[in-house]
């Protein structure tokens, strides 16, 4: 009996021990700096993509820090690790705002990680600026959308290849996941809408870092040997691509013939791929290296400066962060605090020049407006832009060509609605 | 080129009154590739090539070579020679000084069509037999009805066999694509591409202008069909191909596997790290080769091959003799240090090379890609299976005609007799361990060709490599050869039914339950030691 | 009889369960926020999650520590179990989705399904899915080891073909035509048995249900390890064909205990789900599942007490390293794996054993010295 009381008692003590221990490990004492935090994998599968822009937030809270911080105060960056695990990142961003109390967080790559953090950032009402293309439907109060939306990248490139390279038929290859998906979604119905017959669209969905293309090549020549202009519209994502083009190399598909047109293949993926056989190849971004602006080049030589490799390249998703982390800054400035709920209002019109000439605007689903540039490879791992939109398109939250979406909006300034139904007039979710 | 040469000079003696003016048309039509626009640089070329000028086929080749230029200021065009002299593009005249600024005119694929079918025009007289062949299939895909004349000229002078079936080809597209053509004329063009019976062909025949004679049409749908029920066959023969080359790119990622666990009966979960190494391997020889001697550049995967082999082996050893030998009769627990190891090694070269891909790039013999019949085979890919072929048949070797191989057998099938008659299975014990590492160093370098040089590549492959193992049985190569080749093929046959992702999901599935019924897999070791 | 039950260890580590179960709650909701022993939501979620997969541990603990069988898809089970869970929460969206729908999720939505799959029923209710996150790893698991024990698939071959397993699963998963979300799985849950899923109270009653079922688990096996059946589970795994030779139906005792051990794995996934607020195919990795063979190693396989120590204890580490050294963390779980193996083959639980009786017994196999306790 004696040694159970002991036990319990030594038990009891530890439990409350190692709460407490815990309870401290949260509370840290607060400080004069305002605290930003970098949500991007360091590790795991999605390190390839999102390390580059860990360090491009460090260079630019760096930048902002010479030019004499923020509020008076001095910016700070807390970098995490969610190790391209979908659950970390939900607990690593309640960590950020919970713990470390940061005004802002920059990051996510994929979609699955946006929406594992959402909840969190509603719960503790915080900002996220996630800075890479995505396949839209979603309009979220605390969440701002620095990438591109369907509209601002997959419809003009399909708009150009059927304009300039008069294709009538289209492959639409892409990964399983959810921006394929619903980007081939979105382009199956705009195509149908521009007189596309179904039996020319092929659509074929592969896992996640397929490295066999053999087949799929072979078909794709197939598809377009039936003596119309094909085309494919690839969403096939980061790892895949590699093999995906090297197949295609070797297989003798030129650009001339059927071009490949991408919208997950930036300066990034090429410098992992020798490209000489994939000159002419094409891809839509709302920015390109090879852009040539004042604010791009001095952009690209403070980069390469900073991560000390001259030849480091820089990219869309690259920009569409120093784009939002303009704004953070200016609604920051504008509201006179950090205080999430004020900079949430003070961001809707904000507007933040882009490095390649024009100036973006937060519209008040969230999203912000973005020039459209194709870009034609070139043999040095470069984009040679061979079109470019008149002006800078708005992001739309909702596409107009899906059943589910076409009527909804999101509208924070003055309906503060994300998903507000224009003809019901009432605003769905919660 | 000297018979176009002197056909000019004769247009110029015809016309020299005229060519005052022809020579301004020129002149201007070059001027228009300093607009900087793509369509004014179209019209540019257009106008080039009609001049029937002497300097358009340079002008042609320095655009597809991008060696053509423009001064912005000044807008002058020039061009630039292989040995960097700068000329003006109009004249061929050499400039005393070149413009301080020059850009580059640009093409976009559309451009680039129209130069290679200007350049197949030009090239179709050319004296090298290769490049009349390109220039014919240029031309044949281009389709141009303005070429027709060139064509025949050139395919009366033709000799050579090659180049004179490519010209008919191309000589059969013009004409199913000019209206105009007697319908005997059209037949035949027919009959033509219907002999060729490729891809392209079938695109030819199936996309025949509106206003073609309805017999014409009907018999190129019928070729059509042949073209189709011919290609049917021989997409079977292809996937068989395809299915091979994704065995050996599993046999290669398996067979160091096969040693490591046949002899030890331990998994190594860094095996496919090995693999990794390997890959990492070739990246450095190569960033070497170019950095210090670039003519070695196109041997590099030659060199790669044995330092891979070295590189991984020696981590081998070094983790049997670390760690493994310590774990012995563990299996179990083997596989988790293991586990470890993998883990240590991918966040090393994640840190020592960065998390991004690096680019390998693929010598010329491992480029393009040949024809064998309907069978469109990639050198790349060839020489994969070649190379995991070899492999095989060296360690089979190595196996069976060497007295480490005798010994390694030895301690296969039964570890404690070999002990007893003084096989010393410590030393076998890392020795094969090394053996099994250093040839996932040589798949590595294999599959820098075809997949990511990045940190995760070893992961990719690693469980496809224990189901070849469990499948084709331990202690038999032959098993895992018979293994990967039966998995690349019903791979590649299930992939147009079902998709890829629910054909392997199939494979495994068909996997786990194969091994109910035989729990040693296809080829088990006989014998009581294995059953213990 | 109790006294066997509750051995030393398994009492405090029980106690301490029971004391967390009630005191955290009690320091995250009425400890005011001011005060130094407030505990933080978001601690509360994370401790939380440690205890799941404690309960994961134990479950494997039970085939591996006390039948030998080492599962490489374990994490199969725990995530069925988090989908079983997930599917739930995810109809208790109703119809407030973004897209309005009562019926179907989002995801179904967006992707122009029109009606509900058939996986799908009855998932509203509560008592219906709590079920399946138990029978649906159960019945994966006794069609799984009826067909892998019965032909005596043993060793390094099982292992691995219960990774092929966990593999064929996850990229099953992936698949958006499977209807379970694909790649974004299920997520922005919105509220459980009618409460908000992300209230603080919500939280801590989460906290404390894991904590109670971290307990029965313990007792659970406990019970199972010292009863004669754990006996010829013992038995089985240190001398499998001499236990058949006895007469034992072998297959029939390991197929019972995986079975138990897999819906075990379901529960704790079905407790994780709504502490971590998403649920995807990424759970199915095998990496994950070798992952948790690691945490039993480092506590001490056949302790159970000490599987979920090592849970708890290398979970508490990747915290702190991945916000610490981001770069590093790999480095030290991989070193982790490798130096436990070599220098800690029993574990925690088991070094401090061997402390304590001084002179170890050197070539004793890995868990002998479980036997005589149980006997006594």
């Amino acid at each position: 009996m004696s040694l159970t009381r002991r036990i319990m008692l030594r038990a009891a003590g530890a439990a409350f021990g190692g709460a407490l221990a815990l309870s401290a490990f949260g509370a840290k004492a607060a400080e004069d700096t305002i605290k930003v935090g970098i949500l991007h994998s360091l590790s795991g599968t999605m390190a390839i993509s999102e390390t580059t822009l860990k360090d491009a937030m460090l260079m630019l809270i760096d930048e902002q820090n010479k030019k004499g911080g923020l509020l008076g105060k001095k910016l700070e960056a807390v970098v995490v690790d969610p190790a391209s695990n979908w659950p970390l990142f939900a607990e690593k961003a309640r960590e950020l705002i919970a713990k470390d109390k940061v005004a802002a967080v920059f990051g996510c790559w994929t979609s699955v990680s946006r929406k594992s953090v959402l909840p969190v950032f509603k719960e503790l009402n915080n900002i996220l600026f996630y800075p890479v293309q995505y396949e839209g439907e979603e309009s979220e109060r605390n969440v701002f959308y620095t990438g591109a939306a369907p509209n601002q990248q997959a419809i003009p490139a399909v708009d150009y290849l059927m304009k300039e390279e008069k294709v009538q038929r289209w492959v639409l290859a892409g990964t399983d996941y959810v921006y394929p998906r619903t980007t081939n979604k979105i382009l199956e119905a705009y195509l149908k809408s521009k007189g596309v017959k179904s039996e020319d669209i092929m659509i074929n969905y592969t896992p996640f870092g397929h490295s066999d293309w053999q087949t799929i090549v072979a078909d794709i020549k197939k598809f377009g040997s039936a003596g119309k202009k094909t085309a494919v519209v690839s969403t096939i994502n980061g790892d895949a691509n590699v093999p995906f083009y090297k197949e295609l190399g070797n297989q003798g598909v030129k650009a001339t013939d059927i071009p490949v047109v991408a919208f997950s293949v930036g300066e990034e993926e090429l410098a992992g791929i020798d490209t000489k056989p994939l000159v002419g190849h094409l891809a839509a971004w709302n920015y390109f290296m090879s852009i040539d602006t004042p604010a791009n080049k001095d952009f690209i030589a403070k980069w390469q400066a900073f991560t000390k490799n001259p030849k480091r390249v820089t990219n869309d998703p690259m920009e569409a962060h120093y784009i939002g982390f303009n704004m953070w800054v200016q609604a920051v400035q504008k509201a006179g605090t950090t205080d999430p709920d004020k900079v949430i209002d003070a961001l809707v019109g904000v507007k933040a020049p882009n490095l390649t000439g024009g100036v973006s605007e937060m519209l008040p689903n969230h999203h912000i407006t973005k020039p459209v540039f194709i870009g034609e490879i070139k043999d040095n791992g470069q984009f040679d832009v061979v079109w470019k939109t008149d002006g800078l398109v708005p992001g739309d939250a909702w596409s107009k060509y899906l059943d589910g979406s076409k009527d909804l909006i999101g509208d924070w300034k003055d309906k503060k609605c994300g998903a507000f139904n224009v003809k019901t007039g009432k605003c769905g979710g919660a | 080129m000297i018979l176009l040469q002197r056909f000019l000079l004769v247009c110029a003696l015809l016309f020299s009154i005229g060519s005052l003016a022809r020579a301004d048309d020129f002149a201007d039509a070059v001027s228009g590739f300093s607009a900087d626009s793509f369509s004014a640089t179209e019209k540019a070329l257009d106008g080039v090539v009609q001049s029937n000028n002497a300097r358009a086929a340079a002008i042609v080749e320095a655009l597809q070579k991008e060696r053509l230029f423009y001064a912005p200021a000044t807008k002058q065009v020039v061009v630039k020679d292989a040995s960097g002299a700068v000329l003006d593009a109009a004249t061929g005249a050499k400039l005393a000084e070149a413009p301080t600024e020059l850009k580059s005119v640009r093409l976009n694929n559309r451009l680039r069509r129209a130069v290679e079918a200007a350049s197949g025009q030009m090239t179709l007289l050319s004296a090298d037999t290769q490049k009349r062949i390109a220039a014919a299939q240029a031309v044949y895909k281009a389709r141009d009805v303005a070429a027709l004349a060139n064509v025949e000229t050139a395919l009366n002078k033709e000799t050579d066999p090659v180049a004179k079936s490519a010209l008919s080809d191309a000589r059969a597209a013009i004409l199913l694509a000019k209206p105009g053509v007697s319908e005997a004329d059209q037949l035949s063009a027919v009959t033509q591409l219907r002999a060729r019976g490729d891809q392209e062909a079938r695109a030819i025949l199936s996309s025949l202008p509106d206003a073609t004679p309805p017999a014409v049409k009907a018999s190129a749908q019928s070729a059509v069909a042949a073209i189709d029920s011919r290609l049917a066959f021989w997409s079977n023969l292809q996937n068989v191909w395809y299915g091979l080359s994704l065995g050996s790119v599993l046999l290669l990622a398996a067979i160091g596997l096969a040693i490591t666990f046949g002899v030890m009966g331990v998994i190594n979960m860094a095996h496919g790290e090995m693999v990794m190494l390997g890959a990492y391997t070739t990246f450095v020889v190569q960033e070497y080769a170019r950095a210090k001697a670039p003519a070695l550049l196109d041997y590099s995967l030659l060199i790669a091959v044995p330092l891979a082999f070295l590189v991984a082996g020696a981590v081998g050893v070094l983790i049997e003799r670390t760690i493994i030998r310590f774990l012995y009769g563990r299996p179990l627990e083997t596989l988790l240090a293991t586990f470890g190891v993998s883990l240590i090694l991918q966040q090393a070269v994640r840190t020592i090379f960065g998390a991004n891909n690096r680019e390998v790039s693929a010598p010329p013999f491992m480029s393009g890609s040949f024809h064998l019949g309907g069978l469109e085979i990639t050198y790349g890919r060839m020489w994969i299976v070649l190379f995991a072929l070899a492999v095989f048949v060296g360690l089979q070797i190595l196996l069976r005609f060497t007295p480490f191989g005798l010994r390694m057998r030895a301690v296969t099938q039964n570890r404690r007799m070999a002990s007893s008659m003084g096989v010393d299975t410590n030393r076998i014990d890392a020795l094969a361990f090394g053996l099994g590492s250093g040839i996932a160093g040589m798949a590595g370098v294999a599959l820098s060709q075809i997949d990511n040089v990045s940190p995760n590549l070893g992961q990719s492959y690693i469980i496809d490599s224990f189901m070849v193992v469990v499948f084709g049985g331990v202690g038999n190569l032959w098993g895992t050869l018979l293994g990967a080749m039966t998995l690349g093929v019903a791979n590649k046959f299930l992939e147009p039914f079902i998709g890829a992702v629910l054909g392997k999901i199939a494979l495994l599935v068909f996997i786990i339950l194969f091994i109910q019924k035989r729990p040693r897999g296809l080829f088990a070791l006989k014998g009581r030691a294995v059953e213990a | 009889m109790l006294q066997t039950l509750l051995d030393k260890r398994t009492l405090i580590a029980v106690l301490l369960c029971a004391v967390a179960a009630v005191a955290v709650p009690i320091l995250s909701l009425v400890v005011p926020p001011s005060s130094p022993l407030h505990m933080p939501p978001y601690v509360v979620a994370l401790i939380g999650k440690y205890l799941c997969y404690a309960i994961l541990a134990v479950a494997l603990d039970l085939v591996w520590g006390y039948c030998g069988i080492l599962s490489l898809g374990h994490g199969a089970f725990f995530a069925l179990g988090g989908y079983a869970m997930g599917m739930y929460l995810m109809r208790q969206i109703g119809a407030r989705g973004v897209y309005g729908n009562p019926l179907l999720p989002d995801f179904m939505v967006f992707l122009n399904w029109k009606a509900l799959p058939v996986a799908w029923w009855g998932f509203q209710s509560f008592p219906y899915a709590a079920l399946m996150a138990m029978l649906a790893p159960g019945a994966l698991a006794f069609a799984f080891g009826w067909l892998a024990f019965r032909s005596r698939v043993t060793g390094v071959y099982l292992s691995i073909i219960t990774q092929a397993m966990t593999y064929a699963l996850m990229l099953a998963f992936f698949r958006n035509d499977m209807g379970f979300g694909g790649n974004n799985g299920l997520t922005d849950f919105k509220d459980i048995l009618g409460f908000n899923i992300q209230s603080d109270a919500t939280r801590a009653a989460l906290f404390s249900a894991s904590a109670i079922v971290l307990i029965l688990a313990l007792l659970v096996g406990r019970f199972l390890v010292t009863s004669k059946f754990g006996k010829v589970l013992i038995a089985i795994r240190d001398a499998e064909s001499r236990a058949r030779f006895l007469g034992y139906r072998v297959e029939y005792y390991k197929l019972a205990v995986f079975t138990v051990s897999a819906m075990l794995a379901g529960v704790a996934g079905a407790l994780y789900v709504p502490q971590v607020g998403i649920i995807n195919p990424g759970e199915f990795a095998p990496a994950n599942s070798i992952e948790a063979v690691i945490w039993v190693a480092v506590g001490g396989r056949g302790t159970l007490v000490g599987a979920a120590l090592g849970a708890v204890l290398v979970n508490f580490g990747k915290t702190v390293f991945t916000g610490a050294l981001p770069e590093y963390w790999l480095f030290a779980l991989g070193l982790l794996f490798v130096l436990v193996t070599l220098f800690l083959p029993k574990g925690i639980l088991g070094a401090l054993d061997s402390l304590k009786r001084k002179p170890a017994p050197p070539i004793e196999p890995a868990d002998a010295d479980v036997a005589p306790k149980i006997a006594g």
